[in-house]
């Protein structure tokens, strides 16, 4: 199969980079847009395959290394190489293929990326990444860990809810109540991001590489450490050590409203749930003249009410002045009016609502693939714009669907 | 202290930056910690929110003139970078913000789309100033009008409902509990952002030609549903909010831990885990002790991860009942021992004390116009050749603007003219410099260990 099918007509600016994968999670979604933007990024595979193969959701009525919709939408426009590092000649490949590369991103644990043998075992070098680096001094090596590659805990396992627990997050989300809770469930928000940056450090690690070269010098990578809790620290100024120094203020979790003002939250609509911000007078007058018009409530738009503060006293009565409105429509009803009367309200979305979304269906972001496996489905289109011929999507790869190319092309 | 070169990628691309909050600031950030110099332009008729939060302690009519620096979002957000008032609404401080545009690589915004139109700061007009400008527009709904929601307003906290995140946030038996105290989704838009512009970069060395990006940040984070979305033409259930379970792991939640509000987090991610947890001495006396009725953890070792989810409830009774015991910290110690992922719940002060934090120092301190010094979050990539840092906190609004002019070839007394006039302004009292609460709190909290014997916040540094 793979002997036929010629290597994807590769477009976009990073054509002609060679990107090797040996992530699971922390690294799917930054080398999907990668792989996307013309990179060559080539997943390299244990004979049973990568892990992310197994994630549920798997498409219904299939098993084996194909059914994961997560494989089959992170590992998008990749692909798939197996090399069964038990044997000597894999090995040695391995070897050569990291040779052909400029980036290779790994998540393995710290220990285990500083005692690699694949080159002493080829008989070319020394011991772990650094061994590895030393002989190919143009590649730069990324290595996306829990708690990076230092530091008393290093070898730490985490998760996606690990790590958002691990970064000062998760302590701010979830009713007073109940336990904290991982922002986003199992979608897995901290991964992807942290898949982003990870990108973002091979990128200007090539750009540093590059520009020395075009100023004659030395065309060198170098090693990139990226932890997920330092990663979740950098977007939780909210949690963070700056925030409470200055002011030691605690931001408990306070349940889906704030209880700074109302509306502030989210508010229930006729099939789920809207969610409002009304701080500013001129958004605060406008729900109010909605929920006159609509109720005929005259209190509501006593001038008292404008200042946030009146509105906090009174917060359980103006809640259910909004409630009497919200109640009355469904989410993309009261998103849609909300909206045309500039009140920021947007609809607590589902997964289905946003498959039928009218705006992204107007915009025309949804593509179709076609899996020798799977079938035919629609998936999401490109994550952003450009004004340039920018995005080259391809389904992923099938275990092992590129070995023998990629083999090939190494010798 | 910076590695053995202070040489780093973005050396020589300037940025102008106009923009509100957290999406394109965070990206500025980025660029800056790399090499770029990163022009904020700023008006005191639309001010960044990131400033007018201020800071509570500098809530005196006194200092009502610099309260807009005084906000730890403004580092957070800007450090490194240069502020430059140019009141664009303005004819004169237009003038001067096109002047600085045309020396410029990259033009980065998250202004509304028609705002920055009203502006003259669209694509069309920014490409004339400078041909090869590299332009990263972040909008809530993109930038063609005849869409639906073009014309809606994207606000932070309204941004996770919108994109699916906060259905997603919460338990099945309760309503969404959502993330309206935190902004996620802003940061992903810049990430991205950051992605778009390096990649564009990149190309421009090849093609010496600028590139227009659209970043609607409504595509960017509902791009991280994708599995579940390829899942609706397959006929797979949609997803609904699970708390803190998995699919593919279990047991995986939060519990509680011996001392009130405070937490563990645990994940057992595979069969050989489950099998060292079930190995525990303390789940016949647990099991003793509680009245669900179920057989121990104990006597499960062998319980594959279908049977492990299909009993989680169970589970979770007796895994509670064990942490219970236990601080978090000892908690997350103990599984961790037995290759079971786990971490204390960190809250503010749990992050300022864990000893892991200590070690990487993902916190800088460095001067700060207006502050002395000042802490924030610094670049978590640790880059070998090229470290990321910058050298200055802040910056003051405005604080720039004189020296940038002067840059762009403005006579003093044109740039004195322009100030009189309103077209551009320059910080308040540079002179006047402040103290943050923690130089002279941070013992009263009982942080002392987070500072070197010099009063240096060792958990800081570059």
């Amino acid at each position: 199969m793979s002997a036929e099918q010629a290597a994807p007509q590769r477009r976009g600016p990073w054509t002609g980079t060679r990107v090797l994968d040996l992530t699971g999670l922390s690294g799917a979604y930054g080398t999907r847009v990668w792989a996307a933007l013309g990179a060559d990024v080539i997943c390299v595979e244990p004979p049973q395959g990568n892990p992310v193969r197994t994630m549920p959701p798997l498409a219904p009525g299939h098993s084996g290394p194909e059914a994961s919709l997560w494989w089959a939408y992170y590992a998008a426009s990749k692909r798939s190489v197996v090399l069964d590092l038990t044997d000597a000649e894999d090995v040695s490949a391995l070897v050569r293929l990291i040779g052909t590369a400029d980036v290779v991103l790994d998540d393995a644990p710290p220990a285990t990326q500083e005692t690699y043998r694949w080159l002493a075992d080829s008989g070319e070098g020394g011991l772990g990444v650094a061994g590895i680096v030393e002989r190919f001094p143009h590649v730069t090596w990324v290595s996306i860990t829990p708690f990076g590659m230092t530091g008393p805990r290093r070898a730490w396992r985490s998760s996606n809810l690990i790590g958002w627990a691990s970064c000062g997050l998760a302590s701010t989300v979830g009713f007073p109540h109940g336990p904290p809770l991982a922002p986003g469930g199992e979608i897995g928000v901290l991964m992807h991001g942290a898949s982003l940056y990870g990108v973002i450090g091979s990128m200007l690690a090539l750009r540093s590489r590059d520009q020395a070269a075009a100023n004659g010098g030395a065309a060198v990578g170098q090693t990139v450490d990226l932890s997920l809790q330092d990663f979740g620290i950098w977007l939780s100024p909210e949690t963070g050590v700056p925030l409470y120094l200055d002011d030691q203020v605690p931001r408990p979790r306070a349940g889906n409203r704030r209880p700074i003002t109302s509306p502030m939250g989210m508010y229930p609509a006729s099939d789920g749930y809207v969610a409002m911000i009304a701080i500013q007078p001129a958004h605060w007058n406008a729900v109010a003249q909605w929920v006159h018009e609509l109720t005929g409530n005259e209190g509501i738009l006593d001038e008292i009410f404008v200042d946030i503060v009146v509105r906090r006293e009174a917060l359980e009565a103006v809640d259910a002045w909004v409630e009497e409105l919200t109640t009355q429509f469904t989410k993309q009803e009261l998103f849609v009016e909300g909206q045309r009367r500039r009140i920021p309200i947007t609809p607590v979305n589902t997964v289905g609502d946003l498959r039928t979304d009218p705006h992204l269906e107007a915009v025309g972001w949804w593509r179709s693939e076609e899996h020798p496996v799977l079938g035919s489905y629609t998936v999401p289109g490109s994550p952003f714009n450009t004004d340039g011929d920018w995005w080259a999507w391809d389904r992923a790869p099938m275990l092992g669907e590129h070995t023998e190319e990629v083999l090939g092309e190494l010798s | 202290m910076t590695g053995s070169t202070d040489r780093r990628p973005l050396d020589g691309v300037r940025v102008f930056e106009i923009s509100i909050a957290v999406a394109a600031p965070c990206c500025g950030k980025i660029l800056a910690h790399h090499g770029a110099e990163v022009f904020k332009v700023e008006a005191r008729s639309y001010p960044d929110v990131a400033r007018a939060f201020g800071s509570a302690w500098a809530r005196d009519p006194e200092l009502a003139d610099v309260f807009c620096d005084t906000s730890p979002y403004v580092p957070e957000m800007s450090c490194g970078k240069r502020s430059v008032g140019f009141e664009l609404k303005q004819p004169g401080g237009l003038e001067a913000a096109k002047r600085l545009l045309a020396t410029c690589d990259v033009f980065l915004t998250n202004f509304a789309a028609p705002g920055i139109a009203e502006l003259g700061l669209d694509y069309a007009s920014v490409s004339e100033l400078r041909p090869d400008i590299i332009y990263a527009g972040m909008t809530g709904f993109g930038v063609d009008p005849d869409k639906p929601y073009y014309p809606f307003r994207a606000f932070g906290p309204n941004q996770a409902p919108l994109v699916g995140w906060d259905a997603l946030t919460g338990f099945p038996h309760e309503e969404p509990a959502g993330i309206p105290s935190i902004a996620p989704p802003d940061y992903m838009g810049g990430l991205h952002a950051t992605l778009a512009i390096l990649s564009a970069l990149h190309e421009r060395d090849q093609t010496g030609e600028g590139r227009f990006i659209d970043i609607s940040q409504l595509e960017t984070t509902v791009s991280f549903l994708g599995p579940y979305l390829v899942g609706q033409d397959l006929g797979v259930p949609e997803p609904f909010r699970n708390g803190n379970r998995v699919p593919w792991s279990a047991p995986a939640g939060i519990y509680p831990c011996a001392g009130g509000d405070v937490w563990v987090a645990v994940e057992v991610q595979s069969d050989e885990a489950w099998r060292a947890l079930t190995g525990l001495a303390e789940w016949s006396e647990i099991d003793a002790h509680d009245d669900s009725g179920q057989p121990a953890l104990s006597t499960y070792p062998h319980a594959s991860l279908a049977e492990r989810l299909a009993n989680h409830d169970a589970i979770d009774v007796e895994l509670s009942a064990w942490t219970a015991r236990r601080s978090p910290q000892q908690a997350a110690a103990e599984l961790q021992a037995l290759g079971v992922a786990a971490y204390e719940v960190l809250d503010h002060r749990g992050v300022l004390v864990d000893p892991q934090v200590h070690d990487r120092r993902p916190y800088s301190i460095v001067p700060c116009p207006r502050l002395g010094r000042d802490l924030f979050v610094r670049d978590p990539l640790q880059m070998s050749a090229t470290p990321p840092f910058v050298t200055r906190a802040g910056p003051n609004m405005g604080g720039d603007t004189t020296d940038v002019m002067a840059e762009l070839g403005y006579a003093d007394d044109e740039v004195t003219q322009m100030i009189e006039s309103g077209d551009v302004f320059t910080d308040s009292r540079p002179e006047l410099v402040l103290e943050r609460p923690f130089d002279r709190w941070y013992e009263s909290v009982g942080i002392a260990e987070f500072y070197d014997a010099e009063g240096n916040i060792t958990g800081g540094g570059q």
